[in-house]
């Protein structure tokens, strides 16, 4: 690992003053150290936001639940506020990594985690998303890249809190030295023909304070499949979730943000009702329009596997 | 004096060296930090072929702290991970600081990285053969025809590979992690001094699978770096060269051909092995199927071809019974089918051809213990989600070696047994030590048993899985010699003859007369008695290793994803020593087995040549969940001799019982490794669509 100097932010005022002398933010550190040791981070100040008491705990407010940044996965993971109200929320982190990960591993470092796409981790690949000409990924191995988007990069998104998040119309809080702002999931996540060298929406010397969730929702659930059961990011994955009585279909692991499935999510809505064959409508609704690479193509069935369960699941419903 | 029958002695006691292990008081070769120690590092080439374009070595040189730095831009590069020069430093930091620095540039020129590119079908036969082919499928009431595929896998080592050389001018101290203690003597040829003169210590290695025998690029550079600098060094590799350049089981394609009678009895047919190695030899391919002494199954009259397809990787090395989870895959795979085909069932099938009588006991044992009658015919549930049972089996030959062992009783009734072999987490500690105590009827908290030195009495490497069956007699000897001169001296004290003396369970007898341990030592005049033993060189040894395991598994249709639910893995290992450590090997393997089974793969990038999963994220190994229940049986019957192997045996024919299980499952057969939902899915398809 390069060697880097290391400061500690006391307050968010602190967090502010480092980044505004070119410091990188460390939560848990579970990826920016991977990063560091690989040599694909190339900064050489970090700043650990460990101590900023303010960006902890998960607690109540009039109309959301909000969850601060520091708060970690398994935190999250088994709220009883989070479990009652959002239970996808939760379930999207319960089996994330491993419990070792999930113990240090933040909210903020989740949905700020950079992709896993093993061309952008190599340094022996100089891609798109690292200054490059090419993706490596249209003529290599894209067994779990993209189904979904034009590219030209093709990552999946790594976070499955993302995925959860998004479904539930959830809010990122954000803060610059002098100002917050309030940004919807949907607008937080950034595909890369808006953002190439980052995944998300947030400006120089911005952070994530919180996330907040709508009370106002209904029945929401949340699946993924994984090839391996633990120690693995799912091959694909599915949040559904009503909120003020709206449903919304997202797929997580397809696309280089959460996937809203737009078809799907409007067929739900005008369901009028949930059993089975409502679900595996929604499901092939939801991977229709799917622009899957040279090898990966069989990733849809799981991604439509998962909407039909978290559909059926969302409704209280067995899967069958 | 034949010693064989005599180790037995059977334990439950936990690994004497457990407490260390766990409380991190084991040192390996990584841990060894000698004063003043500097760092050596290997720069590799990244992609499948080609040459150092550009690289910046003064600016490397300039970063503080790195002494030295090697690039050969005349090297032209045969696999990812090729050696191109290297980095030595005081520390680690500026080793990575001199690598960046560097900016090597890389020209990649065009790699093989897909075998199936190479592959053009079974080799040919003459006229002659290939009419006994088909004649012989003629004669068959039922034919199976198909082409089976297993991918490149990893060692994996928890420890990677990596040495610490301390050179003192005419002699060096080694601490290696090495599964041949006195294969680290071939230092002596990079430091230019006398074997004799190396003193390696190789106590502690974490695990070797075949691919830690000699002292490897990585020992060479440790040693020349060391003599240079008159300092200690230290070579360990990281987890991507472990990858790339330490090691791998080649894969595979094999075809097979094989016919059936209405009986079940195999009559032969076709095997064409096709072993997918890298830009050389070794480690084995598929050719143990060729070889009859290694057969599984009495084949019948068949015609057996191989060849080699080379890939732009590294060279294989010897990996865990070589060559045979792959065969057995494939070929236990296709005898499924046939008694598919002629609507047997699969345990009965084995029944017929296994040529081991005691494989097919171990048959009913294991069909008993995982529940065979609850398996429904193949391809007949509907359900999302179906379960399957699958069975395989293999065999293992045992070798006898060449084995030294030295043991000393102190005055203080302290025994110490010294073996130069090594224990690569296998517990031969254990072994040694219980072997000891058993011999002596003694508590196994007054012996204390070593390994791992060039200093005691030379054994044999870790290969084979001959290491117990060699060093458990060794012992015997050298302890029975020692109690022999224990026993003069107590002789002489009750002035008897030796002959006269008797010795049961830490008490000597003689006439009226008892002596108990450790008074009879303390007659001793000096500190110690030390005495040797060891086996004499054997030829090819009696009896096998024969094993049946059986899987039950439950497969999700709408996904592909295998979930295993329990693994019976029934073995017939000789004289069981210490149950927890043949019983840990048992395990072991079966999760090696599982692994392979269903998630570990090299991926070369089809463009660059790259291993695009250098690690253990996308390299897939099988984590706690992904575990399931494995039930080890041991089978020991009276007149088994001996210790013999276990390490290898039992990681055989998991992945071939998985496959089964599966198939069973689901009504289609994955013919390809791993088995990956896609391929599941794939499978599946295929079945839809009724071809
Ligand atoms: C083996 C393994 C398996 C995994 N499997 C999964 C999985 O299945 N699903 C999944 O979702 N994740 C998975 N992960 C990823 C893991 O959950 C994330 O790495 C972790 O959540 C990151 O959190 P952290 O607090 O450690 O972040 P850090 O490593 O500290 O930070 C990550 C990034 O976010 C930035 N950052 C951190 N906090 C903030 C903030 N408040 N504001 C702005 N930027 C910030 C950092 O600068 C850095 O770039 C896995 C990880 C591993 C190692
Ligand atoms: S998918 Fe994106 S990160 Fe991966 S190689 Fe292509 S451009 Fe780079």
């Amino acid at each position: 690992m390069k060697a880097f100097e290391y400061a500690v932010a006391k307050n968010e005022k602190g967090i502010h003053t480092a980044l505004a002398r070119g410091y990188t933010v460390k939560a848990g550190g579970i990826d920016l150290l991977d990063m560091l040791k690989e040599r694909i981070a190339k900064t050489d100040k970090v700043v650990s936001i460990l101590g900023v008491e303010s960006l902890r705990g998960i607690r109540e407010t009039d109309d959301h639940i909000e969850i601060g940044s520091l708060a970690t996965l398994a935190e999250l993971a088994d709220d009883p506020l989070v479990a009652g109200l959002a239970p996808s929320l939760a379930d999207s982190v319960r089996h994330a990594a491993t419990p070792q990960i999930r113990a240090v591993a933040t909210v903020g470092g989740n949905l700020c985690q950079r992709p896993r796409c093993w061309y952008f981790r190599s340094r022996d690949h100089h891609c798109l998303k690292k200054g490059g000409s090419s993706c490596f990924a249209v003529e290599g191995d894209n067994t779990y890249h993209a189904l979904f988007g034009p590219g030209p990069c093709h990552i999946v998104h790594p976070s499955n809190l993302a995925t959860a998040l998004r479904a539930l119309e959830g809010e990122v809080v954000v803060a610059g030295e002098t100002e917050k702002r309030t940004v919807s999931a949907a607008d937080f996540f950034a595909m890369p023909d808006r953002r190439m060298y980052a995944e998300n929406t947030l400006e120089d010397g911005e952070i994530v304070l919180a996330v907040r969730v709508p009370k106002a929702v209904g029945g929401n659930a949340y699946v993924d499949l994984k090839e391996k059961q633990s120690f693995d990011w799912p091959l694909a994955s599915a949040a559904v979730a009503q909120v003020g009585g709206r449903w919304n279909v997202v797929m997580g692991a397809v696309a280089p943000v959460p996937w809203f499935a737009k078809e799907a999510s409007e067929a739900l809505r005008e369901a009028g009702g949930i059993d089975a064959g409502v679900a595996a409508r929604v499901a092939d609704a939801a991977i229709a329009g799917a622009e899957p690479m040279s090898r990966n193509a069989w990733r849809l069935k799981l991604a439509r596997a998962a909407v039909r369960r978290a559909v059926l699941l969302a409704a209280g419903k067995e899967i069958d | 004096m034949k010693v064989d029958n005599d180790v037995a002695l059977e334990n439950r006691l936990s690994r004497v060296d457990a407490l260390l292990k766990v409380a991190g008081a084991a040192k390996y070769a990584s841990d060894q930090y000698p004063a003043k120690m500097i760092y050596g590092k290997l720069l590799r080439f990244p992609y499948g072929a080609g040459t150092v374009k550009s690289a910046d070595a003064d600016a490397a040189r300039a970063v503080p702290g790195v002494l030295e730095v090697e690039i050969d831009l005349a090297e032209t590069a045969k696999y990812p991970g090729w050696v191109i020069g290297h980095i030595v430093a005081e520390n680690r930091a500026a080793i990575g600081d001199a690598e960046e620095a560097a900016a090597l540039a890389f020209d990649a020129t065009s790699a093989a990285s897909v075998a199936d590119r190479q592959y053009d079908g079974a080799g040919a036969l003459d006229a002659e053969a290939k009419q006994r082919v088909d004649d012989v499928l003629g004669r068959s009431a039922a034919v199976v025809e198909g082409t089976w595929r297993t991918q490149v896998q990893t060692h994996s080592c928890l420890e990677t590979h990596g040495t610490v050389v301390d050179f003192h001018g005419d002699s060096a101290d080694v601490w290696g992690n090495s599964q041949s203690t006195f294969s680290m003597l071939d230092m002596a040829e990079p430091l230019g001094i006398d074997r004799s003169a190396v003193r390696v210590d190789n106590e502690f290695v974490g695990g070797g699978f075949g691919s830690k025998f000699g002292i490897g690029a990585e020992g060479r550079l440790a040693a020349q770096m060391s003599k240079k600098y008159k300092r200690p060094c230290k070579v360990m590799l990281d987890r991507r060269e472990e990858h790339l350049d330490a090691g791998n089981r080649p894969g595979s394609i094999q075809y097979i051909a094989l016919g059936a009678g209405e009986d079940g009895r195999i009559l032969g047919g076709r095997i064409d092995g096709v072993s997918i190695v890298g830009f050389g030899r070794g480690g084995g391919g598929v050719t143990n199927l060729g070889d009859k002494r290694f057969d599984n199954y009495d084949l019948g009259a068949y015609e057996f071809t191989q060849s080699e397809i080379n890939l732009n990787f590294s060279k294989p090395r010897a990996f865990r019974a070589p060559g045979w989870p792959q065969a057995v895959f494939a070929l236990e795979g296709a005898v499924d089918e046939l008694a598919e085909k002629l609507g047997i069932d699969p345990v009965e099938m084995r029944r017929i051809n296994y040529r081991s009588a005691r494989r097919h006991k171990q048959l009913g044992i294991g069909a008993e213990l995982i529940g065979w009658n609850r398996r429904a015919p193949t391809g007949s549930q509907t359900g999302r989600v179906r379960t399957g049972f699958g069975v395989a089996g293999a065999m293992w030959p045992v070798w006898n070696t060449e084995c030294g062992a030295e043991a000393d009783i102190h005055r203080t009734g302290q025994v110490e047994v010294r073996v130069g072999v090594q224990d690569i987490g296998t517990g031969t500690f254990t072994l040694v030590t219980d072997v000891a105590a058993h011999e002596l009827g003694l508590d196994r908290s007054l012996v204390r048993g070593k390994v791992g030195r060039s200093s005691y009495p030379q054994g044999p490497g870790s290969g084979g899985s001959q290491v117990s069956r060699a060093a458990a007699p060794a012992t015997t000897h050298a302890v029975r010699a020692a109690l022999a001169d224990l026993t003069k001296i107590v002789a002489k004290e009750w002035k008897m003859k030796p002959e006269d003396v008797g010795y049961s369970g830490g008490v000597f007898t003689g006439g009226a007369k008892t002596l108990e341990w450790r008074k009879a030592c303390a007659l001793m005049s000096g500190d110690k008695i030390t005495a040797s033993g060891r086996t004499e060189t054997g030829q090819e040894g009696d009896g096998t290793s024969d094993c049946v395991q059986f899987a039950e598994v439950e497969v999700d249709t709408e996904t592909g994803i295998v979930r295993v639910k329990r693994i019976v893995a029934v073995h017939a290992a000789g004289v069981i020593v210490n149950r927890i450590t043949i019983e840990n090997q048992i395990c072991g393997g079966v999760v090696q087995g599982l692994s392979y089974a269903l998630f570990e793969n090299v991926r070369l990038d089809p463009n660059t040549g790259a291993m695009v999963n250098p690690e253990f994220i996308n390299y897939k190994l099988a984590g706690p969940v992904d575990i399931p229940e494995i039930v080890p049986v041991l089978d020991v019957e009276e007149g088994d001799t001996g210790v013999r192997p276990i390490g290898e045996p039992a990681t055989i024919p998991t992945a071939a019982a998985i496959g089964n299980a599966i198939a069973n499952a689901i009504g289609a057969r994955v013919r390809e490794l791993p088995m990956t939902p896609e391929r599941v899915l794939a499978a599946l398809d295929t079945k839809g669509a009724g071809t």
